[in-house]
């Protein structure tokens, strides 16, 4: 597979990639390393244990101090999720309409490559951004069993991955949002706030009843909504989560070709 | 008869409340350099993206290099060299970088042509783009362009921002691909390079063709203007009689005539008025083009090739 053109939106990416990976491995670490302090705070349990909202807005299921939870609450519901949507959603608003507002995509666009190829080589890049972040954070995570922080290795994995499908699924989401309006704004805005919307739904969904009806739709559930970090993504989440994104990029391959760009 | 390198009909294009462009027919025949004149808004980089294939019409049709810029834009692409009229260059990355990957999509192994552009232009190829120069990056462009021998070379205003000694070697280059029997489709706004270096143009006003010619063609359809001064009052009804005359002036003995018609029936009827002194002077090609850009009640015309 050719990839020039992915190799240029990557090099152009490299530095915010590198101090994203930097930062969140570095808070992934403190994380990991204030644990064994923390894990025996009774009062820090009981507030979530005890208080099933204030336990839906962390995303944790049970006590805060317990491993799940801890990672759950304080990363792997809230932080880590935001952190990807931040690049992925930003490169997806970016990749064409961004591009062809600001006029650089008009050149690549006459280079001998077709919309279609432009597409995957965007979804491609899509695909690696995040994934320097997500491995150097499962890292620390996994090391976390020598700070008295145990979780199952697979669990761990599969849930990291969920995430990153998540992050490329609302990314490409902002793709097809800037091809159909060749508006980078309206795709950054767009796509953030339906990615709040399903963080709310997801979160709220074990105390709001109508919260509870919309989770299917929610990408977040299906990527860090259940009990993800205990027993894996089910098999339902990884149909969700990939086949949406697969469906997300044949749309974009056939969107594109409407495009006028600049 | 070889087969237009550019050729549309009827092609047009609207943006809601916007004009875009309206029935543009234009004819590019190969090795011919054609300039496309126009004010500012006027349609040219609307239409240079229809041809290229970036933008879509709303009706006509367009052909280049007897191919369909849309649906068949990977063929057309591979064959044409282009320069946007706002040239944006990724940024942070340097020029060879960008040279490197594009000429790598192009599948261009050879580089010493390209090598060759970057050294006759002087392009800054080893800094970060955004900071460039609008006239360093504009170099970059044309290698970008011209760096693989494409057929045709579509080129939006390509000189903006060069200094006179670079747009002098600009016009040396478009020569040389001519001669080469490439196409060169060239907007412009520099009347003086276009009527040093092209052979046929189009002039486009809102949206619209109001004029194909060769520059000869124009030139003989250019206004001349002949003085003519006299040692006594004239009459200078016959004078304003003929076809393509228009006298200027109140002055009994210093008449001034603008000629766009033939000359001969003119000095036949200066020669009996018996002038001490005339003063000819030859067609004024920047004023045409002015007059194209700037009257809206002109008369539109396509002329004969």
């Amino acid at each position: 597979m050719r990839t020039e053109i992915a190799q240029i939106d990557l090099r152009l990416r490299r530095r915010s990639i590198i101090w994203f990976t930097v930062g969140l491995a570095a808070y992934a670490f403190i994380l990991v390393a204030m644990y064994p302090s923390v894990k025996s705070d009774a009062s820090l349990g009981d507030l979530t244990a005890n208080n099933p909202t204030v336990a839906a807005m962390l995303g944790v299921n049970g006590s805060l101090t317990a491993p799940t939870g801890w990672v759950n609450g304080n990363l792997y519901a809230n932080f880590l999720p935001l952190m990807i949507l931040l690049l992925t959603i930003g490169y997806g608003a970016s990749s064409i309409a961004g591009q062809s507002e600001d006029g650089s995509l008009g050149l690549v666009a006459t280079l001998p490559i077709s919309r279609r190829r432009l597409v995957r080589e965007k979804s491609f890049v899509l695909a690696l951004l995040a994934v320097p972040i997500a491995v150097a954070t499962m890292a620390f995570i996994l090391l976390g069993r020598h700070y008295q922080l145990t979780l199952p290795t697979g669990a761990v994995i599969g849930s990291t991955v969920a995430i990153l499908v998540m992050g490329v699924d609302f990314g490409l989401i902002a793709m097809i949002i800037g091809v159909v309006s060749g508006s980078r704004g309206l795709a950054l805005g767009l796509t953030s706030a339906l990615a709040a919307a399903s963080y709310l739904v997801s979160s709220l969904a074990p105390v709001l009843s109508w919260a509870h009806t919309l989770r299917p739709v929610s990408l977040f559930y299906w990527a860090v909504g259940g009990d993800q970090l205990t027993a894996g993504p089910s098999l339902t989440a990884w149909a969700v989560l990939v086949l949406g994104g697969v469906a997300l990029h044949l749309a974009a391959v056939v969107l594109i070709e409407r495009l006028d760009i600049r | 008869m070889p087969s237009p390198v550019i050729e549309t009909h009827r092609l047009t294009r609207s943006f809601g409340a916007h004009r875009g462009i309206i029935d543009v027919d234009l004819q590019v025949e190969p090795g011919q350099i054609f300039g496309f004149l126009g004010p500012n808004g006027a349609g040219k980089s609307t239409t240079i993206r229809i041809l290229m294939g970036l933008y879509h019409a709303s009706s006509g049709t367009a052909q280049v290099l007897g191919l369909d810029p849309l649906r068949d834009a990977v063929e057309l692409h591979r064959r044409t060299g282009y320069l946007p009229g706002e040239l944006a260059l990724y940024p942070r990355v340097t020029g060879r970088e960008i040279l490197d990957r594009f000429g790598s999509a192009r599948g261009l192994r050879d580089t010493t042509y390209r090598d060759e552009l970057i050294e006759r232009f002087g392009a800054e190829v080893d800094r970060p783009t955004q900071t460039l120069s609008k006239g360093n990056k504009q170099k970059l462009g044309i290698v970008l362009a011209f760096m693989h021998r494409p057929e045709l070379l579509v080129l939006d205003e390509a000189t903006s921002g060069l200094d006179p000694l670079l747009q002098q070697e600009f016009i040396t280059l478009l020569r040389e691909t001519a001669s080469d029997g490439r196409t060169v489709f060239l907007s412009s706004h520099d009347l003086d390079e276009v009527q040093r270096v092209v052979h046929r143009l189009a002039i486009i006003r809102e949206g619209r063709i109001v004029v194909a010619d060769t520059v000869d063609g124009l030139r003989r359809h250019a206004p001349r203007t002949i003085e003519l001064t006299f040692d006594h009052d004239v009459d200078t009804t016959a004078l304003a009689r003929l076809d393509g005359v228009q006298v200027a002036g109140t002055d009994p003995r210093h008449v001034l005539l603008t000629i766009t018609g033939p000359v001969a029936p003119v000095l036949r009827a200066i020669a009996p008025l018996d002038p001490i002194d005339l003063l000819a002077r030859p067609a004024d090609l920047d004023e045409l083009f002015l007059d194209y850009y700037r009257s809206s009640d002109r008369p539109e015309a396509t002329r004969a090739h």
